[in-house]
């Protein structure tokens, strides 16, 4: 995957284009917003990683300005102000998603990942399936192996996540945010709680295991 | 001062002469009264009778009665002094009139005038002399009293402006100690309930909130460097442990694995404190509808699955239709940190609960409640502070800033949050941790 990772800080621009490449991604860096900016339109990127705060041009303004201009790679923004208002006014720009600091590398990772697998959304999809597990979305009903799983809506909302983001690492804040739209800090193991309660329904009784955990990461919706 | 005072007696003076000016009239009037109805039930004859004697009495009333043309019959005067019209009318003129051999009493005189039936002219007034010497002495009364009132202003004000010197240099002689390092010094308050203990008791409430915040300050920097010594110290082992291994080796992952989680920890810490800062200092939240009953009621859902895991009974009563001006995010990280506290101190086999209703017509008061041990009565303040962990909850794993933020949270949106006994008795009384928030009408 090819990154544009525009950010200003020498030291954290070095990490975490170690960590990208370390990901298998190849990354071009650009230090400032209007750098960034012209080679957001020149080349072609799979996905934009960007500080807010830039000199020269303001990470919110160089998304606006992409948009604008027909850009649609996917963007996440990196912000020391992670608050809401400047979330919403970073996704409201055209962002795709939203990191504060001090962030977790891992995390940085799986979104990245995230955001490229679902940059070109098919057709709208009534069904989503991952192995021998089937989801209708349209009737809100779950079959594996043929066999219908009775889901309280929140399961359903949160292995709907995952079969979305099969194959990719999902961590626990994304399914924070996306399943639950929380964006606090839980200082307990809630998620993994409904994760252990999907898992009792979808795998337990089924030979081959389909939602792993992802030491230090997060889970795994895979066959 | 002054000018009070001097606007004092004149409205005195105004009033008393006034005053006696319409008892006089009122007088007059009913004597001219009587004497028509002495007219009515005896004539002309009667009428003559009553004013002779009358004014042969020497009293404070004068007398005239003329003819319809206005010819003396008999009276104090010789001549009317007004000639009436139709109707009755008031009558206030100055006379003069002999008493005795040269003597000329002179006066101001207020009645009533008429004609009565069959045309006889009835002069009836009062003699004001005796009201003008009345007025006279008070006024003399009210001079003394003024310029009393004056001296005792002027000499009370200079010993106020005295004293106002004094007030003032309290005040600066504590804001300058305070300043030369002391802030345990406070402003002294006397008692007098005026401007100027107002200001000093202001000055001492901020005074108050600033050894706060100093303090708050001193103790975080030592309560985080404290409670980050032992995870950074972790940290670097790991990461030697690391070094020391063969690269690649199970033993170099596992260190390594580990010296994530120790950092993954720090930053938490570092977040959590960067939080709170951020709420306390309440710039830059855009406040809007808050719907607490849907916030309540889907953070109750997201939790229960994690309190069954620990062993714990939970129940959710959450009313209808409560709404705050807020900040969503915040207010859910607020009962968040709650519910999260609830569960980590309440030992397995306990309850807890969360209830969100009405408190009057102006609050709601969300509350999480548990049977585990509570918060001792006195620490009850201390433990919103920043980092201050009670000495149970040593053993467990925390910064001590959840209720701290949720604290700073209730603040921030105008509200408290209340610590008191919970679902427990006896000597484990549990708590009961309430967050009472300004409540909006829901606008829909």
């Amino acid at each position: 995957m090819r990154v544009l990772l525009v950010e200003d800080d020498n030291d954290m621009a070095q990490a975490l284009r170690g960590s990208l490449e370390g990901d298998d991604h190849s990354v071009e860096w650009a230090r400032d917003g209007e750098e960034g900016e012209t080679k957001a339109l020149g080349g072609a990127y799979d996905v934009i990683v960007l500080d807010r705060m830039l000199p020269k041009k303001h990470g919110t303004h160089v998304v606006r300005a992409l948009r604008d201009r027909g850009v649609s790679t996917p963007v996440l923004i990196l912000s020391a102000l992670h608050d809401e208002d400047h979330r919403i006014e970073g996704l409201d720009a055209g962002a795709n998603d939203y990191l504060g600091k001090p962030f977790s590398t891992r995390e940085l990772l799986a979104r990245v990942r995230a955001l490229w697998h679902g940059r070109d959304p098919v057709a709208p999809q009534t069904k989503l399936a991952v192995g021998d597990l089937d989801m209708d979305l349209l009737g809100r009903t779950v079959h594996r192996a043929g066999k219908k799983i009775d889901l309280q809506p929140r399961e359903f909302r949160l292995l709907e996540y995952l079969m979305r983001h099969a194959g990719q690492t999902v961590t626990r804040k994304m399914l924070l945010e996306n399943v639950w739209d929380y964006h606090f800090d839980p200082q307990t193991n809630v998620i993994d709680v409904h994760i252990s309660r999907l898992r009792s329904k979808i795998d337990k009784e089924y030979p081959g295991t389909l939602l792993h955990t992802v030491r230090g990461s997060g889970y795994r919706l895979e066959a | 001062m002054l000018a009070f005072v001097v606007a004092l007696l004149v409205y005195m003076y105004i009033a008393t002469a006034g005053q006696l000016t319409r008892d006089a009239a009122t007088a007059a009037d009913q004597e001219y009264a009587a004497l028509e109805r002495a007219y009515a039930e005896g004539g002309i004859r009667r009428l003559n009778q009553e004013v002779v004697e009358r004014a042969s009495r020497q009293g404070p009333f004068l007398y005239m009665l003329a003819d319809a043309n206005g010819e003396l019959i008999t009276g104090d005067f010789r001549r009317l002094p007004v000639t009436p019209g139709e109707a009755e009318q008031r009558v206030d003129f100055q006379f003069e009139r002999e008493v005795g051999e040269n003597e000329v009493d002179r006066g101001r005189a207020l009645g009533r005038v008429g004609r009565l039936l069959g045309g006889p002219i009835l002069l009836v007034a009062r003699d004001l002399g005796d009201n003008a010497a009345i007025v006279q002495r008070i006024t003399r009364v009210l001079y003394t009293v003024a310029i009393l009132g004056l001296v005792l202003s002027v000499a009370s004000g200079l010993l106020a402006s005295g004293q106002a010197a004094r007030r003032a240099e309290a005040l600066s002689n504590t804001a300058h100690d305070v300043m030369a390092g002391d802030l345990s010094r406070r402003a002294p308050v006397r008692g007098a309930g005026d401007e100027f203990d107002a200001l000093a008791e202001d000055m001492n409430a901020m005074l108050d909130r600033i050894e706060r915040l100093v303090h708050t300050t001193r103790t975080a920097g030592d309560a985080i460097a404290h409670d980050l010594r032992s995870p950074l110290t972790r940290f670097q082992q790991r990461l030697e442990s690391a070094l020391d291994a063969p690269p690649d080796s199970e033993a170099d992952r596992n260190a390594l694995r580990k010296a994530v989680e120790e950092a993954d920890k720090i930053l938490a810490m570092f977040q959590a404190v960067l939080k709170v800062s951020r709420v306390e200092t309440a710039a830059n939240w855009r406040f809007e509808e808050v719907d607490v009953t849907a916030l309540a009621r889907e953070l109750a859902e997201f939790y229960e699955p994690a309190a069954e895991e620990v062993g714990l009974s939970f129940k959710a009563d959450i009313a209808d239709g409560l709404t705050v001006m807020g900040e969503d995010g915040l207010v859910t990280q607020a009962l968040s940190n709650l519910i999260e506290n609830a569960f980590k101190y309440t030992p397995e086999g306990g309850r807890v609960e969360v209830r969100a209703r009405a408190g009057g017509e102006h609050f709601i008061r969300v509350s999480v409640m548990d049977d585990g041990p509570g918060v001792p009565f006195e620490e009850r303040e201390r433990v919103t502070e920043r980092f201050v962990r009670l000495e149970s909850a040593r053993s467990s794993q925390g910064v001590g800033l959840g209720l701290a933020l949720v604290s700073a949270v209730a603040r921030l949106h105008k509200g408290q949050l209340e610590l008191n006994d919970g679902l427990g008795s006896g000597d484990r009384p549990g708590l009961d941790a309430t967050l009472v928030l300004p409540r909006t009408a829901p606008q829909r």
